[in-house]
């Protein structure tokens, strides 16, 4: 195509370009993580240092005198206990559609349509309802209400279902059917063709549909902004916790801030061949 | 279900049929429970409340007020003013993305070495929570420490902007985030879509001795139509609806030229507690920005939703 006629004046000035937009694109997060390394002293220069003595000092700091080591923990437990809701709800849900397509796509579309509630919108109702759950003795066994995980994992979980539902169809639509009737024909029930020959063959796309709703829970602010306020409080808030009267502690800032972000980088590099797919709800394939 | 069908022995295409239907909606139904619950109680409740006085500070939820909370919000200049923030935002921000956006997929896409590994170093700001790099920027802008401006002075340029001070260029430093952040999700999809385009048309065109615009004009763009469509969608609900950054990169000012209207509607339910005025604003947000996204991504959708049903 286009790249064939290409010229080496054109192919450098390509690379060049590139090369431009990467560190436009990286640094931010270089910066970040080199910034979590840096002696206090080395933090709050002019001009910025960029030859200093690494510590772990920031690290240190952020996970014991700041009680951090408890978002963490609060993080994980809500992103996993969401992801595994949202996964055993829509893969029965995807699967369905993909299938039998109830309702003649209207049912699909509806769902869509709740994503695009903005999340302030619903998050009010959500704050007053979670207020009142809270106080009563469901609320407290469950642990649902405010400060509570309960709060966020039901939140993560309705805010997950439609993304998960959208993207499993675009999954389970490239399953054969005819796997299925051959099943059928020697003798499998509807479930047993689901459980072991379906969910089998969707596991790829069922795993990647996880670690999409992993990202989202682990990485979502203002539900657990506005729903926790120490208890059940996770990182992506907790980060701001070094935000003190003396001013913003950058260094424990930054180490906090790489904590948050480390994990994810990882999982989008393991993704990237899905990302596309994932961040169009399944309308576009990678 | 199943015993049911045989008990009534009736034509095999018939019975099976009906069987299909209830065992598809019984596997929809616990997802549809929890969304129907979890998407509409809060619904209705807003829509409840929008209706009375609701100020927690005084006296929490109380009697019907009519239409007083909207025609309240329809007045207030500084809603007004945050929607216009937020139109302004949406605007420079999507022209900014989608235009860099594509250039640079065009530019990988051209790419002859390297360009799995230049996709995945790209697509890296994506996976970070916007609220925490949010917060960070507030360092790499910093007047005295951030590298900004040391790049600036680097560079020979006399101009030391106060990027989160000066009210000029506050919405800026926004944008330029929200360009950081989000311009890889536009490279990436247009990237996918170049892609996915078939071969023939293009060589067809090359044997006539199409010009390179030529081609662009008449077949790539075109053809890249539906995938830019989505793309636009996507992000423009994403920038109408932006909260977290603003949240922590700039809370709102300097003074209130950054707060958008999300911003705005959290101060006025969850810092003055006036859930009566944030529940109306929610909802006048809600229902335009529902209208405006589910025209455009109607046809888009239906066609996945109708090849859902096809196999």
């Amino acid at each position: 195509m286009l790249q064939q006629r290409s010229s080496t004046p054109i192919e450098i000035l390509r690379y060049a370009l590139i090369v431009v937009i990467l560190t436009a694109s990286l640094f931010p997060i270089a910066w970040l993580i080199i910034t979590s390394f840096k002696p206090a002293d080395d933090i709050m220069v002019s001009p910025p240092r960029f030859i200093f003595t690494p510590t772990l000092d920031n690290y240190t700091y952020a996970l014991h005198k700041a009680n951090f080591m408890h978002f963490i923990q609060n993080t994980l437990y809500v992103a996993v206990v969401s992801t595994v809701f949202v996964i055993v709800l829509s893969s029965l849900a995807s699967y369905s559609f993909a299938r039998y397509n109830p309702g003649g796509g209207n049912i699909l579309f509806f769902i869509l349509t709740t994503k695009m509630f903005p999340a302030i919108a619903v998050v009010l109702p959500y704050f007053l309802i979670f207020k009142e759950i809270g106080d009563t003795a469901v609320g407290k066994a469950l642990g649902i209400g405010l400060d509570r995980p309960g709060a966020l994992i039901v939140s993560y979980t309705m805010f997950n279902l439609p993304f998960a539902i959208w993207l499993m169809v675009s999954f389970f639509q490239d399953i054969p059917r005819e796997l299925e009737d051959s099943a059928r024909l020697d003798g499998y029930n509807r479930l047993q063709v689901l459980w072991r020959v379906v969910l089998p063959l969707a596991a790829p796309g069922i795993a990647v549909t996880a670690i999409f709703c992993l990202l989202f829970s682990w990485n979502e602010f203002l539900f657990a902004y506005i729903l926790t306020r120490d208890a059940a409080r996770t990182i992506t808030v907790g980060v701001e916790s070094f935000f003190t009267l003396r001013g913003i502690l950058w260094g424990p800032v930054a180490a906090a801030a790489t904590i948050s972000v480390a994990p994810m980088l990882v999982f989008v590099l393991i993704l990237q061949r899905y990302m596309v797919r994932g961040l169009t709800f399944g309308a576009v394939r990678g | 279900m199943e015993t049911a069908a045989i008990k009534n022995p009736g034509p095999v295409q018939a019975r099976r049929t009906m069987s299909d239907t209830w065992y598809s909606i019984l596997l929809i139904a616990p997802a549809m429970i929890i969304i129907l619950f979890f998407a509409l109680v809060p619904l209705f409740y807003a829509i409840d409340v929008s209706f009375r006085q609701a100020d927690l500070t005084m006296g929490g939820i109380q009697g019907f007020v009519g239409l007083r909370n909207y025609r309240t919000v329809l007045h207030e200049p500084y809603f007004w003013q945050s929607v216009g923030t937020t139109v302004v935002f949406t605007f420079f921000a999507i022209v900014i993305e989608m235009g860099l956006g594509i250039f640079v997929a065009f530019l990988i896409h051209g790419a002859t070495v390297g360009k799995g590994l230049i996709r995945s170093l790209v697509i890296l700001p994506l996976a970070t929570a916007p609220s925490v790099t949010g917060l960070f920027w507030r360092y790499l802008y910093d007047t005295q420490f951030g590298l900004y401006n040391y790049f600036l002075s680097v560079l020979g340029l006399p101009w030391q902007p106060n990027w989160l001070g000066d009210i000029k260029l506050g919405l800026w430093s926004v944008i330029i985030f929200d360009v950081w952040l989000w311009m890889p999700f536009v490279a990436l999809i247009v990237l996918a879509g170049l892609q996915s385009l078939p071969k023939e048309p293009f060589e067809a065109a090359e044997l006539d001795g199409a010009s390179n615009f030529r081609v662009l004009r008449t077949l790539t763009f075109p053809m890249l139509t539906p995938v830019l469509m989505l793309v636009f969608v996507l992000r423009t609900i994403d920038c109408l609806r932006l909260y977290d950054s603003v949240a922590t990169l700039t809370r709102g000012g300097p003074g209130s030229v950054t707060e958008t209207v999300t911003y705005f509607l959290y101060r006025q339910g969850l810092v003055f507690f006036r859930m009566d005025y944030a529940s109306t604003m929610a909802l006048l947000f809600m229902y335009a920005v529902i209208l405006a996204s589910g025209y455009a991504l109607r046809p888009l959708l239906a066609r996945l939703a109708m090849r859902a049903g096809q196999r």
